[in-house]
């Protein structure tokens, strides 16, 4: 029986052309290193990069497209899906969106502020864990992984106590949230808080002054100020190359203003100072979630008091025909939000997180445009992969920290 | 391509330009689409340093058609590690309205080299073209992909979708027709069927 051969299927790491000294190889879109699917085409002289052509797009989900179909109350759960290491940033920047767009800003509860800035800092702690135990394993640094993870499934446990799903929990709503924290919240997250710092400790001894991820971080992928603004930087690649931008302090939202953090800025702008300024980052994290779990002490509505856009309360359905009509109606046909259209950024793990959300008075969004962080510190690969090795190309995607959900959508 | 009659899902095209609320952060500029650049390299050269976004917006039924948006972020000179003492960013947005017939806008990656892929997702995306733009390819869609997903008149579902021409890709299989299928599943696969219907096989 005779067939045809098939045709070579490409590797992960595949030669596409050579000329002269010029060796053009293609890196993925399926290599483990790349944090999801990316295709880089680089350029190689020798071991030495000479560019690096990028080819995204293969996670392309619609997401922005879907969005524009669903009801304003139901748009939240495919945002969420974008950055999935922080979906309740999407969620959060999603919602503070449309509370502008609806005029209610001022009126959301101090606890469902309070909670939101809690579950944000949960879930920045938790993306940089993965970020960490991932960088390492591009490193060969595998047991830090496991420890990373450990952390982060705690605060998993959390998110899943707290809004009912560990990873998107639909937990932040239009109005505030949905439904206030269960009774034990508070004395799982003090275990959690309590066992932080020694495990952060853990996580800093085994990898922030280890020889050879040192050897393989410092001076690779550098990044100066005046690129690092040319190429859009956010978070903490831009703060990497020492200026000190935090959305947080620059733009304060849900309360952010009352809480005391630092913002760690480092100017060497190379793969080891955003990989610093990241483990700081999750120590100040962790700094604003003791100060809101004392902020939570106070009861309070963690919901906007208002039928129309928060629903009835569920127990007066049965029994209230109005709560059954307000009810009914939100269901099955959402609210209307008045004409308009916003910016609203946050603080994402990877930088600013910005969504542009249009009404035009209907009860779905015109248009949900999202600003990708992971996008923009990804694009800067093509400036700072350039006189690098080839093998350094892993930990300059790794220091970038993308997440393929949210730069393809 | 959907034809243009193709009625939006999503409801009926209104212009909101006319009762924009007033926005907190950010200052909006609409302009001509002939004075952007200019505007920009201006914006540029007062402080604007960072462009933060590049977006597209269809208003289908109005005219001009698209709202292509770019987000700009003033970032005060600065001491690092200094965050309290930076001062108050500013952003500004600017808003140029784009002809639905044969969309075009000047490139800005030039300018800022990180407005390259942003301004090639618009075209995909929207159809837009950037003038100037040095690869002006699709980037989220397949190359070979018919029509842009992010228009109104794009559809997301009903019978217009099934009239959406699939890609080449979609309709073609990579097994040469009349070769049996490899592979030790699909050959246990094969010994079971024939077990199953008595007939011995190698």
């Amino acid at each position: 029986m005779s067939t045809t051969p098939a045709p070579p299927q490409p590797r992960a790491l595949d030669v596409v052309e050579r000329r002269g000294n010029v060796m053009t190889l293609s890196m993925g879109p399926q290599h483990p290193s790349t944090h999801g699917v990316l295709q880089v085409v680089v350029e190689l002289s020798g071991e030495i990069v000479e560019s690096a052509e990028m080819e995204i797009g293969y996670l392309h989900t619609g997401i922005e497209k879907s969005a524009e179909n669903l009801f304003w109350t139901q748009a939240g759960t495919v945002i969420e899906r974008m950055d999935y290491l922080s979906p309740l940033g999407n969620a959060l920047c999603f919602v503070l969106a449309v509370e502008q767009l609806l005029g209610i800003t001022e009126a959301i509860p101090e606890r469902a502020q309070a909670v939101r800035v809690l579950m944000c800092e949960l879930t920045r702690i938790a993306s940089h864990c993965v970020w960490l135990g991932t960088a390492g394993i591009d490193l060969g640094a595998i047991s830090a992984f496991f420890y990373a993870f450990d952390v982060r499934e705690d605060i998993l446990d959390l998110l899943e106590l707290s809004g009912g799903a560990r990873m998107h929990p639909n937990y932040l709503r239009i109005g505030g949230i949905n439904g206030d924290l269960p009774s034990g919240f508070i004395d799982r997250l003090t275990v959690l808080v309590d066992r932080f710092p020694a495990r952060m400790r853990e996580l800093r001894r085994l990898l922030q002054n280890n020889p050879i991820l040192r050897d393989r971080m410092i001076d690779v992928g550098v990044i100066g100020a005046d690129d690092a603004v040319r190429w859009s930087l956010t978070g903490p690649a831009l703060r990497g190359s020492g200026i000190a931008y935090d959305v947080r302090k620059a733009f304060p939202y849900s309360g952010y203003e009352k809480y005391d953090f630092d913002v760690p800025v480092r100017t060497e702008g190379d793969a080891y100072a955003r990989f610093l300024c990241r483990l700081d980052e999750m120590d100040e994290s962790m700094r604003i979630v003791r100060a809101v779990r004392k902020e939570l002490e106070r009861g309070g509505p963690v919901m906007i008091d208002d039928p129309k856009i928060a629903g009835p309360p569920k127990e007066t359905i049965a029994i209230s025909m109005e709560a059954l009509i307000h009810h009914f109606k939100l269901v099955s046909e959402s609210f209307r939000v008045p004409p308009g259209d916003v910016y609203q950024a946050i603080e994402g793990p990877r930088g600013e997180h910005g969504y542009n959300v249009v009404s035009t008075g209907d009860n779905r969004p015109w248009r949900v445009r999202t600003r990708p962080p992971s996008l923009y510190n990804l694009q800067s690969l093509k400036q700072i992969a350039p006189g690098n090795l080839i093998a350094d190309l892993v930990v300059m995607i790794g220091s970038m920290d993308p997440v393929f959900g949210e730069v393809d959508r | 391509m959907p034809s243009p009659q193709t009625p939006s899902i999503a409801g009926t095209a209104v212009d909101p330009t006319s009762s924009r609320p007033p926005i907190a952060d950010a200052q909006i500029e609409r302009l001509d689409p002939a004075r952007l650049r200019a505007r920009l390299i201006e914006l540029r050269s007062e402080g604007f340093n960072l462009l933060l976004d590049v977006g597209g917006v269809d208003y289908l039924g109005r005219e001009p058609r698209y709202d292509v948006v770019y987000h700009l972020l003033m970032l005060p000179a600065q001491t690092p590690a200094d965050v309290a003492a930076v001062g108050r960013p500013q952003r500004r947005r600017l808003l140029v309205g784009v002809p639905g017939n044969e969309p075009a806008l000047p490139s800005v990656s030039d300018l800022w080299p990180s407005a390259a892929w942003p301004e090639r997702e618009i075209y995909d995306l929207f159809g837009i073209d950037f003038t100037g733009h040095p690869n002006m390819r699709r980037i989220q869609m397949p190359d070979d992909w018919e029509g842009h997903p992010l228009r109104k008149d794009y559809p997301l579902r009903g019978p217009a979708r099934e009239a959406t021409p699939r890609p080449a890709f979609a309709n073609k299989s990579n097994v040469p027709a009349g070769v049996p299928p490899s592979g030790r599943v699909a050959a246990a696969l094969q010994r079971q069927i024939a077990r199953a219907r008595g007939e011995e096989h190698s």
